[in-house]
């Protein structure tokens, strides 16, 4: 099992990266102690994003598939968690109402993805269709303000949004402050080793080749349809599982979380963070969200001009993304002197694990 | 975050000369008023007054000695237009600065988004834009014009004027959707026709084809209820075809001052009734512009967002006053007497005790073919009576619903 | 009968000048030079708030449209040199680059303009066919979105600039080998890309709303028709222009603009599944 967490695909390994991440879990775990309650539940809601990022970076970094429209599933599961909560009537149902909407965002992940890879679309193209959809979903949600669209007992409201669903509750117990934290890294933490784990397994690499090179991959005797759509399926059930814990946070969603500029946020995040790999994105994805937060509460009128530079910045002084910049310039100087030519072959050729790989 | 900056030094220099003539006073700490008002993005021009208008009151009310003596200190974050945003920024306000009271939010996306979060604390909330209605909330104070006050206003009169067919066009969401019930409720009263309703996606620029729909439904006059800066680019489409039609609307002149910002004679013949537009012509407005400008002068229009931001803080200030505390509770003790009324620069204005919306004084004003725009009619104080008809009791049970004309609560 | 002819003639034309003209800059961008350019939008702001700002200035209507198209384009240049010309091996990478470029300039041209501007109004001239009045500015638009294609044809397809500039987007070491100086084939290429957004938002200025996010309302209908039009973009815009202007017209006629806009997008979705590689695949096929 170890074999399969510190694999090839996956940077960081070994017992320094180890007894880092088990540090910095230690320091998450015991943070609310220390903190207030509104920076723990703060924290909370970036960690909620972080599926949807984590999702796409398996997609894109490496399945070799951009989707646009992840959104798309965080919205089918943000709303099927609304449906349901309301309908089942709340309290421990809606964690069953959890479940249940992450499954929805997969299956229809499944019907979309089969209607893409079987049509063989790849490349930008794949973007566009996954964009389009996500857009006529947004579209349609938006004029839905009439009492006649509901479901069950749940009006889906148009453009000012479903509301009125529970939180996520175990009986009397509304999930909540500390509570949601602790669950919510403890989903991170599962879900983090089992990606590692996907992507260092067979199916792993085997994913990895089909983003390389499909017809190779095909030659090898490998049905490249399954796998991404495998991909493409878990990728979108991870963005559904933000979409349904989201509207668990705020008790409330709306279609401007589906269309754009929401659609685009993913990207952002993956990119920024250094989409060939996991723990950057994971890393990347909380250090963007958090920074864009405090930008935006501290330098008003100014946030989105700061945030524009942030990215410029990144693009043209760390090509692989901005953890992995940093990352490899701390690994580098670790291990400077015995890995100097390595290194510098590794850095010319802007990937990074498919040439070891 | 200067200018929360600068009103802290002023709160501080306020202070410490009160406690040159009085230590008990400098003693108090100041109220915390919360604000969302989105300042970039999309709607950066209907935010950028409603963040005037709220820092002129509050630059006004401390110098006259602040609230129960005690200073505001005004909070403002930027929420970009973002739902998601107003959902963070409120919780933000609320439990790491622990404001006394929360005010903000353009469109009614915003405000049920923030809704549900404002709901589960004892805080009150001042949502200050004219909407769609029906918001049945113990929590929430509504400052602007509601429909009652709007089309029942309008409508009758544009009929009267201009003849029995009307054709719609209007947003496709909850605000276009719900105008366009309330406009057919009141045609079917009144014995006119509906000869047309067009809904038009948010975001939509180009119209080509609805004014060609228009041409061929021959309407005697249009409700235009279209929202948005591409959708306002209809005007500009319609006066280059040619469609010369009287236009009827509840949004248009006083929010999005499309008057200034096209060029004439697109809204030629527009008429619209609202609690306030700039053009209002009495001394207590004339006053209010004044100040307004005289601290904003590159302001280009004060729309009734932006008045109704400024009166949302006076009336804040009248409630804590009477109820002689900062508690909701206390606030809605007062709102139940009916006396919770402040002299705002429109007349005298009221919250009504069932809904928590407040009484204005409406008047109807049209718009020349150079875009001068006059009064043509003044209604006097007009209550938003719909939720108390319909069942909505505040004072009585808390709903923390929104109803509509199709959506009315159960009678139990 | 002649009239609900003319009408619906008039419709389409009109859809297709507003796709044509807001895609084709986007088609040299990112259909031949795959910069995925998300300041697109930008493009066409920047296009529109010149002709703007020059017709408030006394310049007539037509020259100031001239002249933004220039700026827009210098501006490309400048952009293709500062920023895009690192990103040519990263195509994705352009992405988040011009992405926060966008965000750079909208919020800049709020804080700098102000947030809203006040227009100059449609020129003059309207005729009436039975009962209907029409527009003549928005003939002049579909012109302008022939004259478009025209001239993107010519210039790419029978000028030794054109020529070296297909072969550089094919195989740049290649043309680099042959003489081609390909730095400076980039940065015109580009610049043309950024001149025809900007002659989009001149074009348009008049018409519409000026406000900083007003690019965006034409980002999505530019990258869906450059997309429909598949990897050969010289030949495949003008078709899918067409096409989904003719879709996009009779649902708006039929059904409302929401249909419209959500029947638009599934055709996309469905074309691009019957033809992963776009509707120049097709043509090119053909041709053979």
């Amino acid at each position: 099992m170890f074999k399969l967490l510190d694999g090839p695909q996956t940077l960081g390994r070994g017992w320094t990266f180890w007894s880092c991440f088990l540090a910095v879990l230690a320091a998450a775990l015991i943070y609310p102690v220390f903190a207030d309650s509104y920076d723990v539940g703060n924290f909370s809601y970036f960690l909620i994003w972080v599926f949807m990022a984590l999702g796409l970076c398996l997609m894109w970094g490496y399945g070799g598939m951009l989707s646009f429209g992840q959104t798309f599933f965080f919205g089918i599961s943000g709303y099927a968690y609304g449906v349901l909560a309301i309908n089942m009537g709340g309290g421990s149902t809606t964690i069953a109402a959890l479940m249940l909407s992450v499954i929805i965002a997969m299956i229809a992940a499944g019907i979309l993805g089969y209607f893409m890879i079987w049509g063989g679309i790849s490349g930008i193209f794949f973007g566009i269709v996954t964009l389009s959809a996500t857009l006529v979903l947004a579209f349609f949600l938006g004029q839905t303000a009439g009492p006649e669209w509901h479901i069950g007992t749940a009006r889906l409201n148009g453009f000012n949004g479903m509301k009125g669903m529970d939180p996520l509750t175990i009986g009397d117990f509304y999930i909540e402050g500390s509570a949601l934290y602790y669950v919510m890294v403890a989903l991170i933490v599962i879900v983090y080793i089992a990606l590692r784990m996907l992507v260092n397994s067979r199916i792993g690499n085997v994913i990895v080749a089909t983003r390389e090179n499909p017809q190779r991959a095909e030659m090898l005797g490998y049905d490249v349809r399954k796998y991404q759509l495998l991909t493409f399926v878990i990728g979108s059930g991870l963005a559904g599982l933000s979409g349904a814990l989201y509207t668990s946070w705020g008790q409330f969603i709306t279609p401007s979380s589906i269309g754009l500029p929401a659609a685009a946020m993913p990207i952002v995040w993956v990119a920024f963070s250094g989409r060939s790999d996991l723990t950057a994105t994971l890393v990347g994805s909380f250090l963007l969200l958090f920074g864009f937060q405090t930008i935006t509460v501290y330098s008003q009128q100014a946030a989105l001009v700061l945030m524009g530079t942030l990215l410029l910045a990144t693009v043209m002084l760390a090509p692989q993304g901005f953890v992995l910049g940093v990352g490899k310039l701390v690994v580098d100087r670790w291990t400077g002197r015995r890995r100097r030519d390595a290194n510098s072959t590794l850095a010319d050729t802007g990937r990074l694990q498919s040439d070891e790989a | 975050m200067q200018s929360r900056h600068l009103l802290r030094t002023a709160v501080l220099g306020v202070a410490l000369g009160a406690a040159a003539f009085g230590a008990a006073q400098a003693a108090e700490p100041p109220l915390k008023v919360g604000l969302l008002e989105d300042v970039s993005g999309d709607l950066a021009f209907m935010g950028m007054p409603k963040l005037h208008g709220s820092q002129l009151a509050v630059e006004e009310i401390n110098k006259s000695g602040g609230i129960l003596g005690r200073q505001i200190e005004l909070i403002h974050l930027d929420p970009q237009g973002d739902n998601a945003r107003y959902q963070e920024f409120a919780r933000r306000l609320l439990s790491r600065d622990k404001v006394d009271v929360l005010i903000g939010g353009i469109t009614s996306a915003s405000r049920e988004a923030v809704r549900p979060i404002i709901d589960r604390t004892t805080t009150p909330y001042f949502y200050t834009n004219q909407y769609e209605g029906g918001v049945c909330d113990a929590s929430m104070i509504s400052m602007g014009a509601v429909p009652e006050q709007q089309f029942s206003t309008l409508i009758p009169w544009m009929v009267e004027k201009f003849g029995k067919k009307v054709y719609v066009i209007a947003a496709d969401y909850n605000f276009g959707q719900i105008s366009a019930e309330w406009n057919r409720k009141i045609m079917k009263d009144l014995g006119g026709e509906v000869v047309g309703e067009e809904f038009i996606p948010l975001g939509v620029s180009q119209f080509a084809q609805t004014i060609q729909n228009i041409q061929k439904a021959k309407p005697d006059w249009l409700l235009t209820i279209n929202v948005g800066a591409a959708q306002d680019s209809f005007f500009e489409q319609a006066a280059a075809a040619k469609l010369n039609l009287p236009m009827g609307s509840s949004i248009k002149v006083m929010l999005g001052f499309e008057h200034k910002r096209f060029k004439p004679p697109a809204l030629n013949n527009m008429h619209a009734t609202a609690n306030w537009f700039e053009e209002i012509d009495t001394p207590e407005a004339n006053d209010f512009k004044k100040r307004w400008h005289a601290k904003f002068p590159d302001e280009l229009y004060i729309n009734d967002m932006g008045y109704n931001a400024y009166n949302a803080l006076y009336m804040y200030k009248a409630l804590v006053e009477k109820g002689k505390s900062t508690k909701l509770e206390d606030m809605r003790k007062v709102i139940a007497t009916g006396e919770a009324c402040i002299d705002a620069p429109e007349g005298k204005v009221c919250i009504d005790p069932k809904s928590q919306h407040t009484s204005h004084r409406m008047r109807l004003i049209s718009v020349g073919p150079q875009h001068e725009v006059t009064v043509v009619k003044d209604y006097g104080t007009i209550k938003p009576y719909w939720l108390g008809d319909i069942g909505c009791d505040l004072t009585k049970k808390n709903d923390k619903d929104q109803y509509t004309p199709s959506h009315l609560p159960n009678k139990s | 009968m002649s009239a609900e002819l003319f009408s619906v003639f008039y419709q389409f034309a009109d859809v297709f000048a507003f796709l044509i003209l807001s895609a084709a800059g986007l088609a040299i961008v990112f259909g031949m030079m795959g910069v995925i350019n998300m300041a697109h939008g930008e493009f066409i702001m920047c296009g529109a708030y010149v002709t703007v700002g020059l017709v408030k200035l006394g310049v007539p209507l037509a020259i100031a449209q001239g002249l933004a198209a220039v700026t827009a384009g210098l501006i490309g240049v400048a952009v293709e040199y500062l920023i895009v010309r690192r990103l040519y091996k990263r195509p994705l990478d352009s992405l988040l680059a011009t992405w926060g470029l966008s965000l750079i300039v909208t919020q800049s041209m709020l804080l700098i303009v102000g947030s809203s501007v006040t227009g100059i109004g449609t020129p003059e001239g309207s005729f009436a066919i039975g009962g209907y009045t029409f527009s003549t500015y928005r003939l002049v638009l579909f012109a302008c979105a022939v004259a478009v294609l025209i001239g993107l044809y010519v210039i790419f397809m029978k000028t030794r600039f054109g020529v070296m500039a297909r072969a550089t987007m094919q195989n740049a070491a290649m043309a680099k080998a042959l003489g081609a100086r390909t730095g400076r084939i980039y940065a015109i290429s580009f610049g043309i890309g950024a001149g025809l957004a900007g002659l989009c938002g001149a074009l348009y200025a008049p018409t519409m709303t000026l406000i900083p996010t007003m690019g965006a309302t034409f980002v999505v209908e530019s990258f869906v028709t450059v997309v429909v039009g598949g990897a050969n973009v010289l030949l495949g815009t003008a078709p899918a222009a067409v096409f989904l202007a003719m879709i996009r017209m009779a649902l708006n006629a039929s059904y409302g603009q929401i249909i419209g806009q959500i029947g638009m997008l599934f055709a996309v979705i469905l074309i691009i599944r019957v033809l992963p590689e776009g509707l120049s695949s097709v043509l090119v096929r053909r041709g053979r």
